[in-house]
């Protein structure tokens, strides 16, 4: 047990101190503990190499020479070295109390506590749990393009789609990938968890994203706004009883009148009918669409064909 | 069988020497309390250490590691200066509960957390890309500050599923964030017993001048927020194709599929007020199975609804 311990951490530092790629052979000869038969120590360094990928240790496959078809592997430091942070005490106590009190479900779970060590260990104590996220197998994968600017290609819906992402979002217990779709040429959001892949990268820097991009401007929250209907302006008619709350979803710009009994008139803009009749349909008998004409009708039409016998339904 | 302590035990060697390279002379129980492990552990893991090296594996080509009156040196351990990088799903992680902290109202923006994830976004190259949004309800602040100080207070809550409001006295234990909302885990007087209550929902909130004792009031319920149970009412709607996202978005006892697109699902659905909302946004693309009196129930809202545009 120890020794392969010790032979893993004499394969790093090797690795991380040679000038060209080591061979296989040229391996074995200077880490001890690799049996002496060719074809145990290419089983066993495989291993060991699979190991220490596991630990997210990068171990380069290049040609040993320019030109050359034999290869070797090596560690570029530059690449296995977290870059100093110089966090203070204050900040690891913050970062502490964030990696206890929020907690991250599933796979991703340890994972912020892990990273914390890395940075220098556990200061302060720990907090109990405020709030939290569940976890969604593409993130860490969605995370990394992001922040590495590579365009990703992942099946959403039985739909192969590709993404440049320029943000990722937490919104109503969901998250989302936020970024420019290259075949719909637009941006466009998707829910990490819909996807229905893994998420295949490109090369590195294959985008810029743009100046001050802000995911959480850039997914419209309001569904009724969420479509491509011609525009129209609604008002609705909420009833005291959730008027404050109403007020506190949609804005105080929102209002448009407040009545002596408590209630008020809201503006809602609409390029989305069935989301605007979902809102409204949420407030049951506390709400009325007031105008215009055109969107009351259609409200007074759906609610009759459901007041009375169905199509289908029967009465048998 | 080995491999997995193996990575565990060469992951925690790779982060602790070069903590100990820079912080020459550290205690052995400050040393493990940092990296969350017990000094039996980390001795182990250092006994190990001198065998490490470059070859020849000389004495000085080998890590030399010390301990006196329980302080810790190394030496000649320079190639093991830094620790590894963060793995994406280490960066994640950090990244997404710090933010997520940030985002909890009242939190310092120009604070240590803040600055401690501005230095963490530059080195993962990230900037500003990611936003961590739980929301903001009106009464989220005075229950905090209640479930803080284990003050009672009197709440006019608004229960979704009958749409009423009522009048309780609570004990508020913890506030937090789930699913997408605020909760606050609490004994409720008025049921006599412990209930999760959604903040947006809650429309007032009354000091009652008195504090509970948070040791004798129970732990927090917690967990799962809901729990069916046999005596539930169940109803199942055959649904068409467009109206899937149901599926996603209530948790289902069975789902079935019709083989024409259309899906048969049977859900829990106990109270009236929150049926009444999804079969009347579902319109025709819902039609109720059974009860037959859940089809009735539907056909009254509709109609009760109707007179607002009479």
């Amino acid at each position: 047990m120890a020794d392969r311990l010790e032979r893993l951490t004499n394969l790093i530092a090797v690795l991380l101190e040679t000038r060209r790629p080591l061979t296989l052979e040229e391996i074995v000869e200077r880490v001890p503990g690799y049996p002496g038969e060719r074809e145990s120590y290419r089983r066993q360094f495989e291993r060991d190499k699979a190991t220490l990928r596991e630990i997210g240790v990068p171990i380069a496959l290049e040609a040993l020479y320019a030109f050359d078809q034999e290869t070797g592997y090596r560690i570029h430091r530059e690449d296995y070295e977290l870059p100093p942070l110089d966090l203070t005490d204050d900040e690891r106590v913050a970062l502490h109390l964030a990696v206890t009190a929020v907690r991250l479900e599933g796979g991703a779970g340890g994972a912020g506590r892990e990273a914390l060590l890395k940075l220098g260990g556990l200061e302060g104590t720990a907090a109990p749990t405020l709030a939290a996220l569940p976890d969604v197998p593409a993130l860490p994968a969605l995370f990394d393009a992001y922040r590495r600017r590579t365009r990703v290609t992942f099946t959403y819906r039985n739909d192969t789609r590709r993404l440049d992402p320029y943000g990722i979002l937490f919104r109503n217990g969901h998250w989302y990938a936020v970024g420019f779709d290259p075949d719909r040429e637009g941006i466009r959001a998707f829910r990490a968890d819909r996807i229905e892949s893994t998420i295949e990268p490109g090369p590195a820097g294959a985008f810029d994203r743009p100046e001050g991009f802000d995911p959480a401007s850039a997914l419209r929250d309001e569904p009724w706004r969420f479509g491509d209907e011609a525009p129209v302006e609604a008002l609705v008619l909420v009833s005291p009883t959730q008027a404050g709350w109403v007020e506190a979803d949609l804005g105080s710009k929102a209002v448009a009148e407040r009545r002596d009994d408590g209630s008020v008139v809201v503006r809602m803009a609409v390029t989305n009918r069935g989301a605007f009749r979902s809102f409204v349909l949420g407030l049951l008998d506390h709400a009325e669409v007031v105008a215009p004409p055109e969107l009351r009708a259609d409200m007074v039409a759906w609610l009759t064909a459901l007041a009375g016998e169905r199509p289908g339904a029967g009465s048998a | 069988m080995t491999r997995p302590d193996a990575a565990l035990r060469l992951r925690r060697l790779l982060t602790i020497i070069p903590w100990i390279v820079d912080h020459q002379g550290s205690r052995l129980d400050d040393l493990a309390a940092r990296f969350g492990i017990k000094v039996s552990d980390l001795e182990r893991d250092l006994e190990l250490v001198p065998f490490c090296g470059l070859p020849p594996y000389t004495p000085d080509r080998l890590i030399d590691c010390e301990i006196v009156d329980g302080r810790v040196f190394l030496r000649f351990a320079e190639y093991f200066g830094r620790p590894l990088r963060l793995t994406p799903t280490e960066g994640f992680a950090l990244l997404a509960a710090g933010q997520a902290l940030l985002a909890v109202p009242g939190a310092d923006e120009n604070g240590s957390l803040a600055a401690a994830l501005g230095k963490l976004a530059g080195v993962l190259g990230g900037g500003d890309g990611m936003a961590v949004e739980l929301g903001a309800a009106r009464y989220l602040e005075p229950l905090r500050a209640a479930a803080a100080a284990s003050e009672r207070v009197e709440i006019d809550y608004y229960t979704f599923g009958r749409d009423e409001v009522t009048t309780r006295r609570i004990d508020p234990r913890a506030v937090f964030a789930a699913a997408g909302q605020w909760y606050v885990d609490a004994y409720c007087h008025r049921a006599g017993d412990d209930r999760l209550f959604r903040v947006d929902r809650v429309r007032a909130v009354r000091p009652t001048g008195e504090h509970f004792d948070p040791a004798t009031s129970g732990g927090p319920s917690g967990g799962e927020l809901f729990h069916p149970r046999p005596s539930d009412r169940r109803v199942a709607l055959l649904l068409n194709a467009d109206v899937g996202w149901v599926v996603e978005s209530y948790p289902m006892e069975s789902v079935e599929e019709m083989g024409d697109g259309r899906l048969k699902v049977v859900l829990v659905a106990n109270e009236r007020a929150w049926l009444e909302r999804l079969l009347l946004r579902l319109g025709p693309s819902a039609e109720v199975l059974e009860p037959a009196e859940v089809r009735t129930e539907a056909e009254e809202a509709a109609r009760r609804l109707l007179v607002r545009y009479g």
